[in-house]
């Protein structure tokens, strides 16, 4: 008893007295400093409430799409070998680069005068829209007419991290939140035994960008992505330990959330909540997750369809995943494959060898993605976004002025293409052009923030008007830029 | 420069206006209220209240002068709403000095009837003026269900290359894009183009259009300027024509800007016969294929809602100020009895209903018919069969219909076939065998029926994995 008073006691010292009255000094700017780490969000109707962060909320307007997949190729894929057909490069094959493209022009590894390269595929028009896809991409090319192609894409950063955060956050640097957690701020997610933001990756690397690309940035923790794992059990600890039963884990679990609930009353920190309710999406994912995350008990013919295999890290594997998850109402779904980076460094990088192989990885499973939502009713609400981070030179890389020891191109800003399906996009569509040798965009000229800002709008934001408050300003993530491109809106 | 300043005294007009106009009214008011004898000690007030009437009266007639000769609006109109307006100016004088000087024959009563009616008149000439002749009756419109904006959305057309270029592909985009402005009301900058002569004469700038050279001409060099430069048509805040369109009136003007042809007639690259393809092919995709009804609904009731949020059902309205709802029973698979009342309890409301993967039963279907405003419905994965899908016949607002992994067959769904909005019908896994089809599509010839099974066959290429050839 004596001693709980003299703890009593100790609470309140001289120390404590300076420190509780430094408080109610500060309060005032505290309370301002409060206001700027968006509690209150003036002009926007995203209602953030910390004890459910994950509630599923309703966009401004009705969208067309209620998920998104986003299959990003970490790396960025050559254009000029996939979809933007340039015969006239051919002929140039070989020869020196003509100055008036290098003036005034950086590269990431071009150095002096490097040699042409003509397309290293064959290319021809498939479906009613006529879409150039070149043969590396046999079976994508027999659903060009649900695609709408983005040609003449540009970018202002010609390495991999930075324009990969551009793409995904809207910044080149580091801090903003990514697409995903923009889009599980302001809608929640529907099933909320699973987590509304789910990143997978492959082809043995994350992203350079780090994970960034996928954080949360100034919005609260809980909408960052949640990364799985590809190989194995895609969430590790799913199951219960030995001796421990599902009533324990939940009375385990009420305790821990006790105390954070008394640490929230003391501290009012919203990062608290979120970490309450992880707890509970915890414990509730393991139940619905293991059904979910598991693609073996999906029909041989599904298999076959997507060309997975169950037990080893692969593309495909993340790719029916993702249908999976999509179809049990996760908001967003970020696949990455890495290996794009055709530099022709080594034949892994070549864009006659390594390129072929990362084609082949991904040609098949993305086209019975297509399918398979089309099929279950589910490509008319979900958009599926599929691109890199920029585009390829049509010269061949010379690093630091040598000759590589196998054919690539370097990093190219200035035109690459992306394409879209799904979700009230048009169908067999093609949007913008690139010159007669593909080096820079001529019509249709689009950047990431217009992508970011037509994902938006199909799922229901004005992205002018979906803003967070932080720092004593509206941030958004086009920022200052960005223009819904209406025309492959259906 | 004079005429800038007099441009700058003139954009007071729409402030100035309202002073007259309400200091009058006070006027006339307190002049019938002098009347009544208990009122009689207000009647000094009433020539002071006329006399800075007049004077602002006169102050708006000079305004709205310097106003008119600077800017563009319809002819006639403007020579109305000014000559009403000096008259309301004349009279207001008028209506002083009698009061002032009463022994003018006339009579003051009848005078303020007069002045108080010309007020209104001239008023509501000024309104249409700057807000456009249907601005206030537009709402009346929508009550009474017409169509009050006919000229903001492009009807498809059915083959383009017999369309007459003009009247079918390029001046829908004037319609849309420009007429609000130089159109029949307004002829900002002079430029008036619903009447092709005057299109072609151009505006104050001199011609808008040269025959032949696009790039030359004033409308194409406006429409690519940059959306924020000061001279960029449309401006800023207006709605923006598409690439393709600008695609499309550049083609037009250099091809000589031709009134009578058709679309065959003219020379097209690749892109254009693309993009005037596209006017037609998107036609057909237009409409989206799930989309919210017309008009607006009262709200839900929110016990009903909070009963099924309770439930784990994810109720929401399909946007921020919209009343029409979602469900989607995407937690609790288990669906009971008061789960279906409650859904009986947001029937007005409800839209779109998700129950995949559900115990939904052929009994449960009686309860589903009863939701009238459904358009999509999903009972992926459930155990309904034809006998079902008998009960939501006259469903017929429904356009989107999954029933992937069902038991029903070609019988039940031919049951449907009087839903006439159906749109999207999704049979993947059911019984529906591939000898059926014909009959679907003929007795579904607008929708699209997607009986799924697709295959990606493994091609040999596939699996083969490129090497490094040795002379590297």
């Amino acid at each position: 008893m004596q001693e709980a008073e003299r703890a009593v006691m100790h609470m309140h010292t001289r120390r404590h007295f300076l420190k509780e009255s430094a408080m109610g000094l500060g309060a005032l700017a505290l309370g301002s400093f409060l206001g700027s780490c968006g509690n209150s969000i003036p002009g926007n109707n995203v209602v953030f409430d910390p004890a459910h962060p994950l509630m599923p909320k309703l966009p401004p307007f009705p969208g067309n799409a209620k998920s998104v997949i986003y299959l990003h190729m970490a790396g960025a894929p050559s254009q000029l070998e996939l979809f933007d057909y340039k015969p006239e490069l051919m002929k140039m094959d070989g020869q020196d680069c003509p100055k008036s493209l290098l003036e005034g022009k950086r590269f990431a590894f071009i150095r002096g005068v490097p040699k042409m390269m003509g397309p290293q595929a064959k290319f021809a028009q498939y479906g009613q829209s006529g879409a150039w896809v070149s043969e590396h991409m046999p079976h994508l090319s027999t659903i060009v007419d649900e695609l709408s192609f983005l040609k003449a894409v540009t970018t202002d950063q010609f390495n991999h991290a930075p324009a990969q955060l551009l793409v995904h956050t809207g910044s080149p640097r580091m801090g903003r939140p990514s697409l995903g957690s923009w889009v599980t701020y302001g809608l929640g997610t529907e099933n909320q035994n699973l987590p509304g933001f789910v990143v997978l990756t492959s082809g043995g690397k994350t992203p350079d960008a780090g994970k960034s690309v996928w954080g949360s940035g100034f919005l609260p923790s809980v909408y960052q992505g949640v990364q799985c794992r590809s190989e194995g059990s895609p969430v590790l600890f799913m199951n219960d330990p030995d001796g421990m039963n599902r009533d324990l884990r939940k009375e385990s679990i009420d305790a821990i959330n006790e105390v954070n609930q008394q640490e929230y009353a003391e501290y009012k920190d919203p990062e608290i909540l979120s970490r309450i309710s992880q707890y509970e999406m915890a414990y509730k994912m393991q139940i619905s997750a293991p059904e979910v995350m598991n693609i073996n008990n999906e029909p041989a013919y599904i298999h076959e369809m997507y060309g997975t295999k169950p037990g080893h890290a692969c593309f495909a594997n993340n790719v029916l995943l993702a249908r999976k998850l999509v179809e049990k109402g996760v908001r967003f779904v970020q696949l990455f494959d890495w290996g794009w980076d055709s530099h022709g460094s080594d034949a892994s990088l070549a864009i006659d060898i390594g390129f072929i192989n990362k084609c082949r990885e991904v040609d098949k499973c993305i086209t019975a993605l297509i399918l398979d939502l089309k099929q279950r009713g589910l490509l008319e609400e979900t958009l599926v976004v599929w691109g890199g981070e920029f585009g390829r030179t049509p010269m061949m890389e010379n690093r630091e002025g040598k000759k590589m020891p196998f054919k690539g191109r370097d990093h190219h800003t200035e035109a690459f293409t992306i394409w879209m399906a799904g979700a009230g996009i048009k169908k067999g569509f093609c949007y913008g052009e690139t010159d007669e040798i593909g080096y820079s965009a001529i019509s249709g000229k689009v950047e990431p923030f217009d992508i970011q800002a037509t994902i938006l709008n199909q799922l229901g934001f004005d992205h002018e008007k979906f803003t967070y408050q932080f720092q004593g300003r509206p941030f958004r993530l086009t920022d200052t830029r960005g223009k819904v491109i209406e025309d492959v809106l259906a | 420069m004079l005429l800038s300043i007099s441009e700058f005294i003139g954009h007071f007009h729409p402030l100035l206006v309202h002073l007259p106009i309400g200091i009058l009214l006070t006027g006339i008011f307190l002049q019938w209220l002098s009347l009544k004898g208990k009122y009689k000690g207000i009647r000094g007030a009433v020539p002071v209240v006329f006399f800075w009437g007049m004077l602002a009266a006169i102050f708006s007639c000079i305004t709205g002068y310097l106003l008119s000769i600077n800017d563009d609006y319809d002819k006639t109109l403007v020579s109305w709403h000014q000559w009403m307006g000096i008259t309301v100016a004349l009279t207001s004088v008028l209506l002083y000095f009698k009061i002032q000087n009463p022994r003018l024959t006339v009579n003051n009563k009848m005078l303020s009837v007069i002045l108080l009616l010309l007020i209104f008149v001239t008023g509501h000439l000024g309104g249409s003026l700057t807000h456009g002749s249907d601005y206030l009756t537009k709402p009346l419109a929508d009550v009474f269900g017409k169509d009050s904006v006919p000229n903001t959305i492009i009807k498809p057309i059915p083959n383009v290359q017999e369309a007459y270029v003009y009247s079918n592909v390029i001046k829908p985009i004037f319609q849309t894009k420009c007429y609000s402005c130089h159109g029949v009301n307004k002829q900002k900058g002079k430029l008036r183009m619903d009447d092709s002569l005057m299109l072609m004469k151009g505006g104050k700038d001199g011609k808008v259009i040269e025959p032949g050279d696009a790039h030359g001409s004033a409308m194409i060099k406006r429409l690519l300027l940059p959306v924020d430069n000061e001279d960029h048509m449309p401006p800023k805040e207006k709605p923006q024509p598409t690439e393709s369109q600008i695609d499309l009136l550049e083609w037009w003007i250099s091809q000589g800007a031709n009134f009578g042809k058709k679309v065959k007639e003219i020379n097209q690259t690749d892109k254009i016969s693309q993009l005037l393809f596209a006017l037609q092919k998107t036609s057909v995709l237009e409409k989206k294929s799930f989309d919210i009804p017309e008009g607006s609904v009262e709200e839900a009731d929110h016990s009903v809602i909070d009963k099924l949020k309770g439930r784990g059902v994810v109720v929401l309205p399909v946007a921020q100020n919209s009343n029409w709802l979602k469900a989607n029973f995407i937690t609790d698979t288990v669906i009971n009895a008061n789960d279906l009342q409650s859904l009986l309890g947001i029937k007005k409301q409800l839209i779109w209903l998700k129950l995949g993967d559900t115990n939904m039963n052929d009994s449960d279907m009686k309860v589903i018919a009863l939701l009238k405003n459904l358009m999509f419905l999903n009972l992926e994965h459930t155990n309904i069969t034809d006998k079902g899908l008998q009960e939501i016949q006259s469903s017929k607002n429904l356009n989107y219909l999954n029933l992937v992994g069902t038991k029903v067959t070609v019988n039940g769904i031919l049951q449907l076939k009087e839903l006439k909005s159906l749109k999207n019908l999704y049979l993947y896994q059911t019984n529906v065998r591939r000898e059926d089809w014909k009959l679907l599509q003929d007795a579904f010839p607008k929708a699209q029926i997607d009986s799924g099974g697709y295959q990606v066959p493994l091609l040999p290429d596939d699996t083969i994995i490129v090497k490094a050839k040795k002379e590297y």
